[in-house]
């Protein structure tokens, strides 16, 4: 007999069967620590090996507009670790905010996007 | 305060834009004082986070879905019930372990299919040994102009 460790691969499947996902992790994040209409910055934090938080988003200023769900960061899921799921924030940027050369002409665009809260600072 | 972010990061994607894989220059492990901090960033990056990269226009090509790509999404699909993986280890293992050169220079659907074998291999369901073994059985046999087995759905009318 092999004496190699034998991982529970389907610890994720077993959670999230019956209920769906990201919905098994609900009530798991804890209090949110921002709300909707917060003004957020988001963190530059460091992107090696995975994530979903686009750079270009980083250090740039936006607004919550919504607590979307609670999920283990992508940074996370992405490695089988659901130990620590978090809140994600739906959050709109303006298009001007993210882009110098963005055109006056469409000064009122705005990009919404989604962003677990391990990125966000208080703006 | 975070200007010096938005710097970095507004340099960041230029760089990045530059990084294209370019087969007909060579590089050779470069010492570690040829490469600066931008440098670092942009070869280290998530090779899937392209937004914003300055980049020539894509020609959109109108194209109809094979049947080898419908089954190998049915299979990563069924990977994913069956608890193998989730969608963000698939999206890691297919968007950015494979690095740039893959990533940009493999079909969509190729880029699915090696990963569904990777993560098998991965996650010790299959060994290597074993894998090679079967694609150089179904070589064999397909040279010798035999059925691979594969499934085809039956024709509608």
């Amino acid at each position: 007999m092999s004496n190699k460790p034998v991982y529970d691969r389907t610890h994720h499947a077993k959670m999230a069967t019956g209920i769906g996902d990201p919905q098994c992790f609900k009530g798991k994040a804890g209090n949110a620590k921002f709300k909707e209409g917060d003004r957020v910055r988001i963190k530059d934090l460091p992107d090696l090996f995975y994530t979903r938080t686009m750079t270009y988003t980083r250090g740039a200023v936006g607004t919550i507009v919504r607590l979307v769900y609670e999920s283990p960061a992508a940074e996370d899921e992405a490695f089988g670790n659901e130990d620590h799921p978090e809140w994600f924030y739906s959050i709109v940027f303006s298009q001007k905010e993210l882009w110098p050369e963005y055109s006056d002409s469409f000064g009122n665009d705005t990009l919404e996007t989604e962003i677990p809260e391990r990125y966000l600072e208080s703006a | 305060m975070s200007s010096s972010t938005r710097e970095e990061v507004l340099r960041h994607i230029d760089t990045v834009g530059l990084m294209q894989p370019a087969l007909h220059k060579q590089t050779h492990a470069p010492s570690p004082t040829q490469i600066d901090h931008t440098l670092y960033r942009a070869y280290t990056r998530t090779p899937h986070d392209v937004g914003g990269e300055p980049d020539v226009p894509i020609v959109w090509h109108e194209k109809e879905e094979e049947i080898w790509e419908l089954n190998t999404f049915a299979t990563c699909e069924c990977l994913a019930w069956r608890g193998v993986w989730t969608a963000e280890e698939r999206r890691r293992k297919q968007n950015v372990d494979v690095g740039q050169t893959q990533y940009l220079g493999l079909p969509y659907y190729g880029r699915w299919l090696m990963t569904a074998a990777r993560i098998l291999v991965d996650k010790q369901y299959v060994t290597l040994t074993e894998l090679v073994n079967k694609i150089d059985e179904l070589k064999q046999r397909a040279k010798s102009g035999q059925s691979l087995g594969e499934y085809s759905p039956a024709k509608t009318k």
